[in-house]
């Protein structure tokens, strides 16, 4: 793997790795969407990943709103 | 937490649905109200450029198993008439930026990328990729010599392999922008330009004057741009729609 980044290798391979692993690629209302798995088992939105911009305004796929 | 009231009108939901998966998987199919469908599409290329192997997770990654097919799904559609790439990235897996750059270059539909904040080391060739480039006044591409990360094993090879690699992105880059094969050399084993490196990083008017980019600007320029291209598309292909 050939990086080409004006980043140093410890900041993208940084000795510690812990967090983030409850984040998980779902896909909801057909589109994809990363999403924290919360304790109780709903999901969190963290990113949607859509290439439509009208998808970004729907409030189900806005960061933070939990999908139940 | 749970009990949030349910939005969706045509709601299939059964009350005792096994798993909280389950029930994803049918507010997933059920029919939420649609907003108009937009003609212009944008891709949004952030962070790293992730490449085979995938990052460690406190990395903000472009995945290009995500954006390929939605760039093949772009090409297809025919309701999709032009294609926005936002760029703030500080590069990444160089054969993942080139395969992302040769798809945004080979699209038939308009393109156009507005490089905003920074656009660096394998972000250039995707800037450059697209029909017309701009970029706001305050953004940066860092332009350097390609590197390895990892393991070196058998020094004169993997130097030749990463020469090569190199190549490709310049000729990429040449082919793509205005800008002279020299002079992107010269930027990019420039010394004095940044600290401990050698490269340059090229703000916004720059990148412009040595023909990197096309244009200076932002939203409303692209905008502009790329309706301008889809009218005069449509003007070439005459009355005839099936």
């Amino acid at each position: 793997m050939i990086l080409y980044t004006p980043l140093a290798q410890h900041e993208i391979f940084p000795d510690d790795q812990e967090g983030f692993s409850n984040v998980e690629h779902i896909a909801y209302g057909g589109r994809m969407i990363y999403a924290a798995r919360m304790k109780d088992g709903t999901y969190q939105v963290q990113q949607l990943v859509s290439t439509d911009p009208q998808d970004y305004l729907r409030a189900e796929f806005s960061p933070g709103s939990i999908l139940s | 937490m749970n009990n949030n009231p349910e939005e969706n009108e045509n709601q299939e939901d059964k009350p005792n649905a096994s798993s909280i998966v389950e029930k994803i998987q049918q507010l997933g199919q059920s029919n939420i109200p649609q907003a108009p469908d937009s003609n212009i599409h944008v891709l949004s290329i952030i962070g790293q450029v992730e490449g085979h192997i995938q990052l460690p997770p406190q990395n903000k990654t472009t995945k290009y198993e995500h954006l390929l097919p939605q760039l093949i799904a772009i090409e297809q559609n025919p309701k999709i008439e032009g294609l926005i790439i936002l760029l703030n990235t500080v590069g990444g897996d160089v054969e993942a930026g080139l395969a992302l750059a040769e798809m945004i270059a080979s699209i038939s539909k308009p393109t156009v990328s507005i490089v905003l904040g920074g656009g660096h080391s394998i972000g250039v060739p995707i800037a450059v990729a697209t029909d017309y480039s701009f970029i706001v006044p305050t953004a940066t591409m860092t332009i350097h010599p390609v590197r390895l990360t990892g393991l070196v094993i058998g020094v004169p090879q993997t130097f030749e392999y990463l020469d090569k690699m190199q190549d490709r992105v310049i000729q990429f880059v040449v082919e793509h922008s205005n800008i002279k094969e020299e002079k992107f050399k010269d930027l990019m084993f420039a010394k004095g330009n940044l600290t401990r490196d050698i490269g340059t990083n090229v703000v916004g008017k720059d990148a412009v004057a040595y023909g990197l980019i096309d244009q200076v600007g932002g939203v409303k320029d692209a905008m502009s741009k790329l309706t301008e291209f889809i009218g005069s598309n449509d003007s070439a292909e005459g009355g005839v729609i099936q």
